[in-house]
């Protein structure tokens, strides 16, 4: 009994200290946060070419050698930057260097655990610390998915197009995502010097590869065809299928040749890609090839062919009604559908 | 003119209050939906201006509440965040009069703004 008494007084003694100590923390907390807001909006409306005021660190000399305060305000100015556009953002900036956060965004990024490592990176990005790309530049190749992420997107921040640079030394596989967050943010930029792509094109990563040609495709790039057309060979089917894509947005006068000749080694994804090619590029020259793959097996490959037939042909639907059992199975259902596609 | 601000983020809502007190406005501050939900029962401001997601109660809400109170129409701004389209016609459809997606510069909202002061003194 006496023993259960004082694992019980124990126990309620642990309770109220953590308790005690969560308010405390909480309190802290809200504290710093109103400090942090008055600290931010003081010089938030400031003119682009005014200087912060000299009284802000004097003011907070305590606080800022506090470690959590310090993280509290990086925090906070990523985020106000986040919701703020304009002049108001490089005065965020301004009071980050003032306050010399970066020194300690820099320690997070030499941290040894990943998770505080791309911490840091981000809010070097975020930022516009430039000054450190080279440091976060090593960081590209690195093993863990997050902070190689983190240091090619800050790159791409920092630099735009030139800021890919680091797709000569990738290794690591660049993800499906991380290609859409980089065509995203250089959406708007037109590079002046694109001769890189045709390197990335030639890369060993596969998934550079793929990525140059999104990029190749995206910036209309026609003098990287030769180097495309090589690449309907890669053992990859990502690179064919995305090559395919390119040369469908860029038709050179002999692409019909190489992909006929090309089809019938390919499975039925490249097979109906190559068939969509045709009947946007094609001529009545590609006819008795297209007439050829109605014979195929797969209806899939039939249906995609006959479309392709009915749009090049001057005739158009009739003239393959005209060759086929229009009213037997599959035919029936592919005439249907063409003729809705015409319709429509 | 009083406008009523509902934001869960205190920075964003230090900065609007800043920006449009220096505009000569009144502001009403709101941390969360409910409170927003509270203040426009017990009084009538001539603009709201709020986010769309916070705390206990959406900005579609508050939108919804104002819609129940009746009386004269209160402008309505909205701010959403990219990639909220669909939330926003919602909000549009609820009776929303305008929006401003973030990252936005609080002397855009400022001007948006002017826009309805003449609508708030006039009805």
């Amino acid at each position: 009994m006496v023993v259960f008494l004082i694992l019980f007084t124990a126990l309620f003694a642990i309770i109220l200290a953590y308790t005690f100590y969560k308010r405390r923390v909480a309190r802290h907390k809200k504290i710093w946060q109103e400090k942090i807001t008055n600290l931010i909006s003081e010089i938030i409306f400031l003119n682009e070419d005014e200087p912060l005021p000299a009284t802000l660190i004097p003011d907070n000399k305590k606080l800022l050698l506090k470690r959590g305060f310090r993280h509290d305000i990086i925090d906070e100015l990523i985020h106000a930057k986040k919701n703020l556009s304009g002049s108001f953002t490089i005065n965020l900036i301004k009071l980050y260097e003032l306050l010399k956060l970066d020194q300690d965004s820099v320690k997070k990024l030499n941290h040894p655990k990943w998770h505080i490592k791309s911490k840091g990176i981000h809010e070097l990005s975020s930022m516009k610390q430039i000054k450190y790309a080279k440091e976060i530049f090593r960081l590209t190749n690195n093993e863990n998915d997050f902070v190689r992420n983190e240091a090619q997107s800050a790159l791409v921040s920092f630099y735009g197009f030139s800021g890919l640079r680091f797709l000569n030394v990738a290794t690591y596989p660049i993800s499906e995502w991380q290609q859409i967050l980089f065509l995203n943010k250089l959406n708007n930029v037109q590079p002046k010097e694109l001769q890189a792509i045709g390197k990335w094109l030639q890369s060993p990563n596969e998934s550079v590869v793929v990525f140059s040609l999104k990029l190749a495709t995206n910036y209309n790039c026609y003098q990287f065809y030769g180097a495309v057309i090589e690449c309907l060979h890669h053992s990859s089917l990502q690179v064919k299928i995305n090559a395919l894509e390119y040369l469908k947005k860029m038709p050179g006068e002999d692409l019909h040749d190489h992909i006929m000749g090309y089809y019938g080694g390919e499975n039925k994804t490249l097979k109906l890609l190559i068939l969509d090619i045709l009947k946007d590029t094609g001529s009545e020259k590609e006819l008795n090839f297209l007439l050829k793959q109605l014979h195929n097996s797969d209806d899939g490959i039939k249906a995609a062919a006959a479309q392709t037939i009915s749009s090049l042909h001057p005739l158009g639907p009739s003239f393959l009604q005209s060759q086929l059992f229009a009213e037997e199975y599959p035919w029936n259902e592919i005439f249907l559908q063409i003729e809705n596609d015409h319709a429509a | 003119m009083t406008i009523l601000v509902a934001e869960d983020e205190m920075m964003m809502l230090k900065t609007i209050e800043l920006r449009l007190k220096k505009d000569g406005h009144t502001i009403i501050l709101c941390q969360d939906g409910r409170e927003a939900i509270k203040k426009i029962e017990e009084l009538t401001p001539d603009l709201i201006i709020t986010d769309i997601m916070m705390p206990y109660a959406s900005g579609l809400e508050i939108i919804g509440a104002v819609k129940m109170k009746g009386g004269r129409k209160i402008p309505i701004i909205v701010l959403s965040a990219m990639g909220q389209e669909n939330v926003v016609l919602e909000a549009f459809q609820l009776g929303a009069d305008d929006y401003i997606t973030k990252p936005f510069s609080p002397n855009e909202l400022s001007v948006r703004v002017k826009r309805y002061i003449p609508e708030a003194i006039q009805m």
